[in-house]
């Protein structure tokens, strides 16, 4: 019978690359857990400046009461 | 320690494919395609120990609500499905030089692949259901019943007619196979072994670490 070395490699290689996909799921994983995700900085490196930026007025919280929409009169 | 079990498990899968390569003889019907024995029975070897944990860890966590049996259980039926689809990836590789098919739905194949199917879906339902607790509740179950499907596996070779050949080492009576291709064989049973305890430790402290942080 033929060798079919092809046969013999495709399965080797096939476990070989299964079996280092689990681990680097795990190594993935334990990475995650070990070093939580930091918040990145996009734009200028860290001697730079950062660009002031305009941002879009808050609607008022609690240090500006809004009264309730049914209390308020109609509008004129 | 878990690193320890690791570097154990990476020299022992380099002895076992030395001994594979190496040392064991060229099979004389089948020819070198017969190597590809050495990765596929150890890998239904560890599928089945993974399985059995399964099952063990599961009544564990049934009777005395272990949170630890639970995290077990889930490790290994996660290593156990992953050494499953390898026995059915190689032995569809070995499958094609030898019976001229890629797959065929005889019994053992059949009943590997509903193993499969089954684990695959104890995983899914870990996933789906929200409460922790219960969820591992209904996974234990699961995990209970689908190992009844082990037995089913292994002499389903006995009970139908199938183009699978017979277990050649894990079987009652004398064996049939030359010392040095048994020798290969247990070299690989045992870094396959030890690379399953590895991946389950790992898996189990991740776990753990997971259910901590949340």
């Amino acid at each position: 019978m033929a060798d079919n070395w092809g046969f013999v490699l495709a399965a080797y290689g096939l476990a070989a690359v299964m079996l280092l996909s689990y681990w680097r799921f795990l190594a993935r994983r334990e990475r995650t857990h070990t070093h939580p995700a930091r918040p990145q900085r996009a734009g200028p490196g860290v001697s730079e400046p950062l660009a002031p930026t305009v941002s879009e007025p808050l609607a008022p919280t609690s240090g500006h009461p809004r009264s309730k929409p049914a209390s308020r009169p109609p509008l004129q | 320690m878990i690193r320890v079990v690791g570097g154990l498990a990476l020299a022992a899968l380099a002895a076992g494919l030395v001994m594979a390569f190496g040392v064991a003889p060229r099979e004389t019907t089948q020819g070198n395609v017969q190597r590809i024995m050495y990765l596929h029975v150890p890998s239904v070897w560890v599928a089945y120990l993974a399985f059995a944990v399964v099952l063990v860890a599961s009544i564990t966590y049934l009777v005395r609500r272990l949170e630890a049996a639970d995290r077990l259980a889930h490790a290994s039926a996660e290593v156990g499905v992953l050494f499953t689809g390898l026995t059915i990836a190689t032995g569809s590789i070995w499958g094609k030089p030898t019976w001229g098919t890629w797959w065929t739905w005889d019994a053992r194949l059949t009943s590997v692949s509903i193993l499969f199917v089954m684990y695959l879906g104890y995983l899914l339902l870990r996933g789906m259901v929200e409460d922790r607790e219960r969820g591992a509740r209904y996974a234990a179950v699961l995990g209970i019943v689908a190992a009844f499907n082990i037995p089913l596996v292994h002499f389903s070779v006995y009970w139908w007619r199938t183009l699978h050949q017979p277990p050649s080492l894990m079987k009652p009576g004398p064996g049939t196979m030359p010392g040095v291709i048994v020798a290969a064989l247990l070299v690989n049973f045992a870094a396959f072994s030890l690379l399953y305890l590895y991946f389950v430790a790992k898996r189990a402290c991740l776990l753990r670490r997971e259910a901590e942080a949340a």
